[in-house]
This record gives C-alpha cells, structure tokens and sequence, in this order.
C-alpha cells in the first residue's frame, strides 16, 4: 500500500521544477535544491570542480556577502549546508517558517547571481578548504582512498563514475576563475534545477513565493546529452592491491548493477542484503559468527542514473585470515544465492530493514525533501517516494536470483583489497 | 532582484509532552505521542556506574551491553538477530558514565514484538561462550582501527591526559587490549546480574502511537522482567582532573598529511547549578559554523582547515569543554597558536551581536533538532540518565532566549582557566622541530 505524503508540483514558466509537501507538525520549513550537475559531468583534468564550484555559493552572491549566507541563517534559527555527489549537487536550509521567504531570496540570489561575487581571493581561499576537506575525508584515513580506488576498478577510464567527487589534488590546483563562470552558465539554470519546500507551508503559498523569488531568473541551461545506455557487468575479474598502514587487511569487492529506480536494482540490493548487508545474512552467519575469518562484513547498493550503478561488499579479515580465503567464501556464497536464491526468511528480512530505513528516512523533513527532491530530478517524478516501498515489496526470490546470476558473477567482481603493512620484524618471522 | 525580505518571529514551540506510567516491575515508562512519525523510538536507561568497574576490567559494561542481543534463553543468537531483523528491529547497546543505554527503531506494526524482543535481551540473555569471545575479539579489532583513526587516537590521549591517572574517565569506556583480554563470560554474567534490572530503569517510547495500544504492549513486554540480583547504583561523581593537564601530548603518527588537534578543559554537566543554558551558545559563537571566531580565521580566511568545532561534552556527572579539528601538518604550530589565541580572547567577553546570533540558533534550531522520534527519544534517554526532569530541555531553551552577556562571560570564564590540555595527532618528525619554544606547557611525544 503506497504511503500519502501529500506532494505537489509545478514547472515555473523558466524552467524550475517545484515541489510542496505541506507537513505542518513543526513551525519549520525545508528548502532543497537539486541542481542537475555532479562529478559525472566533469571532464578530464577537471575533476573534483563541481564540488569546489557547491563552496562558492557560500562565497556571496551579488546581493550577499561573502559567508553571509550561512550567517544570515543560522541567526534566525536556520541549519544550513550543500553537498555534491555523481549524479546532482543539493543545496538545502531547515527555517522556522518565518525566514522562509529570506532563505528562498538567498537562493534565488545566488543560483542566479553568483558570478557578481566570485573572485580569484575566494577560490583560492576554497580550493585549500576543499584540499583540507580530502585530507581529512581520504588522504587521511585509514582506507580513505579505497572506494576511489573501486569506482576507477568497476567502471572504464572514459566514464563519467571513474573517478571521485572530491577529484584529485592536481586538478583541484588547475581549476581557474573562468572555468567557474563557465560553469555556472553551463548548469546553473532554473530549467537545471529542482526546488522542494516540504514542512509548514501550503501548496499555493509555497508555490506563490517560490515563484516571486526564482521565477525572475532566466532559462540558461544547455540542454543534456541523455544518459548513457546501460553498462554490462564486467567480463573477467579486476584486481587492485595496496599495501598501508591499515589496521586489518579488508576487501573492498564492487559489482556493475543496472541503473537507478529499476526492477533489476532492487532485486540486485536483495540479492546484496542476503549476502552481507544484514546481521543474519549469509557472510555475516558464515565468516563472522561461524568461521570467524572476518570481525565484519557489510554490503551497499548505490543506485545512479548514468547508465550503471554501484554494488559492493566489504569485508574486514580478522587477524590471522588470509584475505584469500574470505574472498573464496564470498565467491562460494554468490554461487550459492545464484543457485537457489533467498529463502522467505531471507526477503521478509530484507523487506522489514528496507521498510524501517525508508520510513525513517522520510521521518526527517530534511530527508523527505531531499528524496522528493531526487526523485523529481532524476525521475522526474516525486510521487515515487509514495510507492517506493511498494516496489521493493514486488520484488520475487526468482528476481533475486536472476540478478545475482546476472550482476553479481564472481567473475564479474572487481576487487580492491588493502593490506596491512607487516613491519619488518613480523615479515621476517 | 526583490528586496531582501525580513523574517517574522518564529511561533512558539514546546518540547514534545511526556506521558509517564508506572510499569508493574517498577519501570519508568515515558511516552511521547508524535504524530507523523512512523517508526517508533525505543530507549531503555538503567543507571550504573562505570566507575564501579573492577580494576583491570574496564569495558565490563560496554562488552555486557553488545552481547545483550546475543542470544537468550528462549533463542539462538543467530536465529534471536533473524527475528529481530524481520520485524524491521535496529537494536544498539551501549554505555555512558552513568549508566547502560539501549536503542531500538522499529516501524510501528512491530511494536509488540520489539518491546517482547527487548526484554528477552534485557532479562535473559543467555551469553553463550562462543558469542563472548567472538565480541571480545571484535573489541579487540576495534581498539586497533580506532588507533589507526586520527580523531579516535586523539579523544584516547585527551581522555588519559584531562582525566587524573586511575580515575575511570581517563581510560577508554568499552576497554583496553589488556582489560577486554582479562574479561571471561563468567564476568559478564555476574556484571549482567548486578547491574542490569528494572530498579531505576526508564523506557522512553516516541513515535506515532495512533491507534496503538502502547501502553499495554510495553506492559506485556517489560512489566515482568526481573532480576532478583539487581542492585541500585551510587549516582556518578564527576572525574577528578589530572594535576599535570596542562601539557602538550603529541602522538606520533608517521605519515599524517594532516595534524589532528583537540584543545580540552574540564567542563559542567547539564545540572550545574549556575545553569546550562551559556554552553551551548559559547561553543556555537567559538566554534559551530563556518562564520564562528574559530573557522572565520582558520577556515575563511587561512585555508589552513576543512573546520573546527567546540562543545561543551556534559557527562551524566561532570564533563569537558572541547574544540577539535584536523589543519594540514605544515601549518600544524601557526594553527594552534591561533586557536588558543582565539579561546583565551574569548574570557575578554562576548559581543551583543554574538550573544544575539547564538541564542537565536541554539533557541530557533530546537523545533527542527527535535522534530523526529528518533532525537525526541534520545533527548528524553538523556534526561532520565542524567537525572534531570522531563521538563529540562523546555525550561532550558527558555534560559537560553533569556540569556545575558553577562551570564555568557561568566560561563565561559568559569570553565576556561586558560589551563588547556592539548593533543595532537600527527607526523612527528615534520612537526615537532617547530612546534617547540610555540606551545604552551611541557610538550612530550608518545607513541601511536
């Protein structure tokens, strides 16, 4: 049975896509923005950009000073931030009601005017940000760089998923004023954008002021290639090896899966959850609590839009395992599961976790209006947060296990494993 | 481009009220009905003091609560976290200073089964050998991976440097390599019988309760568990300061490409009597946003980091004051100059405009940090731990709309001495040679 979060939607005549969900139970109000670019869009030597361009817009704006807009915000009670990721770049603020026509205006100034404002001081000044920003996220961590390492394993050098958002280090270097003006022209654009109010608001209000703030900025937008067909899974294992200073050796084994919002996807992330992405699944049971090869495992399925998605398990060895050997479990299992598929208990299980992450998920009014945010961008339809969970409900054992023979072939895997420097002394005994 | 709009002030808001029953075991039960909120927040407290640790057996507690849900009596531990996942259950198991806390989410149709489920952990769990010495061994590879962590290394050394030697606080909550090696199943099950029971205990419910009978499947799921072993705990005393705090740790990290640094005093805890409602506003003004003192040099105008925050961290009894941040290594001894520079200014005072910005984002954000199940339940876990009323938070959120600058500085001054310990985490041999004669107090280098 589909779920009745209220959602109303309107295309403004420029373009922007808008959304309502009126939730009146707290005197706040959600704005995200989904701006139809991400780190699928850069070009080579050009990596890391999209996300250093989302520090900008908190650099002013021609009406805004530069770190005015957080300021402005969190003194009426607002919580502010953006982030960037593959596939989009989201910009969003939770206010009391009452600073809800000041937050859509410092939207408006900035996704419209911002190239008033930038100057070489302030990108300077955020590139070393966003350079402390990696050294912190990945230079710094222990596995930091591993899941760069599994999108440059999984996908082929020329796709937009070979690299990562935070880019690297000598592009982040090369990236010039110019290249932020052209930039923004290029995808910053009401006919680009999605823009979601959820929380104390009413539809025509909502729609209404949203209008009066954005509706004068101008259809730009370059029009989109549309996204690339579907990759197939890989044909012959890949293999990446790093040996660091890292507490315990851990797998990190990615699969291809079928785009965002299909059938396939969700059979594929049953098909993950059975494996290891549950404390009952079958690697957890086997290599966790039986042969006690791993001190943990855990799976994720990322769903995307640019003709391929993501899977992948990881597996932490515990002291004393050769990594080989939890990588033949894992083999055996997905041969398994390809076999016979999940049992009952195996899919109500999955279901039950989907349903409660879901649920909460659309708990927070930030969430609920990311998601219908994503799902207008991407799908272009936010009624989809209604019938997600219904979807994953159709979802048969047969699916499962035609998916897994599909997707998840060991031969298919692509694996980046990180290994634990032995210091000298213990190399020598 | 329309003129900047004004903001109309924001309507009043209250904390979600509590409805509070006495379950038949002598259980607190406190329920807040949330309409729209779908899945329902569990949390059961029972006061203990991890204090009371036998020496050399710290992480006694913290191993009993992981293995809580490790199988019982009546289930397996492999089919018991079966069950538990079909009926959509998250179930976590932790310790703080005063007491055990346990959480569960759980979509609303489960209700019964989770309240039934919980209690089965609470009351009977079975701790078969194997389970015991598989979570230890995990404890065993956590304290190694937080060791390879930088922020993780350093909250270690903070802890051991702030905290007196042999006092508890100075030593990591859930154990050491040597403790959790000396911990036996036979431990854990006599911790469990002494330390685990209905007396003192509060089972806080949030979440839509909307055609559920709440009160009587949390009746039917806790109002029997009993343990006739069970004995009340002494209410937590704040940690004693170690005499020598003020002092400069640096723990050698090979190869960092940054610095992670944490600068700490000892703090309050949410019942000081001079009130708790300075805190939260200090640290945002110091340290919560990209605009704060802090950030506005280190991150706006020197690039030197990606942020640094401060907090006031209240225990149940006493607590700390703690600004922490990773800078890259090269600027590690400009950076912390800066930031103690910062914190010491601060005792000078705050200004009209600051002491404005802070009480309108800590008072305005409370509607939105409280408006799911999930935050309401564990601000509510919080109060009953600590022993504060159910009202706290409104009659805290009040103080802070009424706050003065005055009682700002005091706060502020009251907890920061300019005696700071201070951790870094970093590549030793780059940073060391000019860091020296630059820091405050005895620098000294220890290991990873």
């Amino acid at each position: 049975m589909p779920l009745d979060y209220p959602v109303h939607r309107r295309t403004l005549p420029n373009g922007l896509r808008v959304v309502v969900s009126p939730d009146h139970t707290v005197p706040n109000v959600t704005v995200n923005l989904w701006v139809g670019v991400g780190s699928r869009h850069e070009q080579p030597g050009g990596t890391g950009f999209a996300h250093l361009f989302e520090h900008l817009m908190f650099q002013g704006s021609r009406s805004v000073r530069s770190g005015e807009h957080f300021e402005a915000l969190m003194a009426v009670g607002g919580r502010a931030n953006a982030t960037t990721w593959f596939d989009r770049t989201n910009y969003f603020e939770t206010v009391p009601t009452g600073a809800l026509e000041l937050a859509l205006w410092l939207e408006a100034d900035r996704h419209g005017h911002l190239l008033d404002a930038v100057t070489q001081a302030n990108l300077d000044n955020q590139r070393d940000v966003v350079k402390e920003e990696k050294r912190q996220r990945y230079d710094n961590q222990p596995y930091g760089t591993a899941l760069a390492d599994l999108y440059a394993a999984v996908f082929p050098a020329d796709h937009p998923y070979h690299h990562p958002t935070i880019g690297s280090m000598e592009d982040l270097d090369a990236a010039a004023l110019e290249d932020v003006h052209a930039f923004f022209r290029r995808y910053y654009a009401p006919d680009n954008t999605v823009l979601t109010l959820c929380g104390d608001v009413e539809p025509e209000q909502g729609f209404d002021l949203v209008g009066r703030y954005l509706g004068p900025l101008s259809a730009t937008a370059r029009s989109q290639r549309p996204p690339l067909p579907q990759l197939g899974p890989l044909t012959e294992p890949v293999r990446v090896e790093r040996t660091e200073a890292v507490p315990n050796d851990r797998l990190h084994v990615g699969f291809r899966l079928p785009v965002d919002e299909s059938a396939e996807l969700f059979a594929a992330t049953v098909a993950l959850d059975c494996l290891a992405g549950l404390t009952s699944s079958r690697l957890a049971r086997r290599t966790v609590r039986r042969e006690q090869t791993a001190t943990a495992v855990h799976a994720s399925a990322w769903g995307l839009l640019d003709g391929v998605s993501l899977g992948f398990v990881v597996l932490d060895a515990a002291p004393g395992t050769d990594p080989a050997d939890l990588e033949s479990a894992l083999v055996q299992e997905l041969e398994r599961l390809a076999e016979s598929g999940p049992t009952d208990a195996e899919l109500e299980a999955s279901l039950a976790q989907s349903e409660r992450a879901w649920l909460s998920a659309l708990a927070s009014q930030e969430e609920r209006a990311d998601l219908l945010s994503r799902y207008t961008l991407l799908h272009d339809d936010p009624g989809l947060v209604n019938t997600h969970l219904d979807r994953v409900r159709a979802v048969r054992p047969d699916d499962v296990r035609a998916a897994t023979r599909r997707w998840l072939a060991p031969d298919s895997r692509a694996v980046v494993a990180y290994l634990a420097a032995r210091s000298d002394a213990e190399a020598v005994a | 481009m329309t003129a900047r709009p004004s903001v109309a002030p924001p309507r009043p808001w209250s904390y979600p009220p509590v409805r509070e029953h006495l379950l038949p075991g002598g259980v607190r039960l406190l329920l807040h009905d949330l309409p729209g909120q779908y899945v329902l927040s569990m949390r059961v407290v029972v006061p203990s003091r991890l204090a009371d640790e036998p020496a050399g057996l710290e992480g006694l507690s913290a191993m009993t609560a992981r293995l809580l849900d490790e199988g019982t009596t009546q289930h397996e531990p492999e089919e018991l976290a079966e069950l538990m996942e079909r009926h959509g259950m998250a179930l976590g198991a932790g310790v703080s200073d005063g007491g055990l806390l346990v959480d569960v989410d759980v979509p609303q149709h489960h209700l019964g089964p989770a309240a039934r489920l919980v209690a089965e952990a609470l009351g009977q769990p079975s701790f078969p050998e194997p389970e015991v010495r598989r979570i230890l061994r995990s404890r065993l590879a956590e304290i190694e991976q937080e060791r390879a962590s930088a922020p993780h290394r350093a909250a270690r050394e903070l802890a051991r440097t702030l905290w007196a030697d042999g006092d508890r606080a100075s030593r990591p909550s859930a154990g050491t390599p040597e403790s959790v090696r000396a911990l036996t199943r036979e431990d854990i099950v006599a911790h469990h019988a002494r330390r685990v029971g209905p007396r003192g205990a509060t089972v806080v419910l949030a979440g839509d309760l909307t055609g559920l009978d709440a009160l009587g499947e949390l009746e039917a799921g806790l109002g029997s568990w009993a343990a006739p072993h069970h004995e009340a705990s002494a209410a937590p005393v704040p940690p004693v300061p170690a005499a020598d705090r003020a002092r400069v740790v640096l723990v050698d990290r090979p190869g960092s490409v940054q610095t992670e640094l944490v600068v700490a005093c000892p703090g309050p805890d949410r019942s000081t009597p001079t009130g708790w409602a300075p805190h939260p506003v200090a640290a945002f003004v110091l340290g919560g946003s990209p605009g704060a003192r802090i950030d506005a040099v280190l991150r706006e105008e020197k690039g030197y980091t990606y942020g640094i925050r401060s907090s006031f961290r209240p225990r149940v009894a006493g607590g700390s004051f703690v600004t922490a941040g990773s800078v890259r290594a090269e600027v590690t001894a400009d950076a912390l100059e800066i930031l103690l520079g910062i914190l010491d200014a601060a005792r000078d005072g705050f200004t009209p405009a600051e002491l404005r910005a802070g009480v309108d984002y800590v008072a305005r954000t409370a509607p939105g940090r409280y408006a799911t199940a999930d935050a309401v339940a564990d601000e509510t876990a919080a109060l009953a731990l600590e022993g504060l009323p159910t009202d706290f938070t409104t009659g805290h959120l009040a103080a802070v709309a009424a706050l003065t600058l005055e009682d700002l500085d005091a706060a502020y001054r009251r907890t920061v001495t300019g005696e700071w310990s201070v951790v870094l985490v970093g590549d030793a041999e780059s940073i060391l040679p000019r860091l020296e004669g630059r820091v405050p107090g005895p620098l000294s280098v220890v290991e990873l």
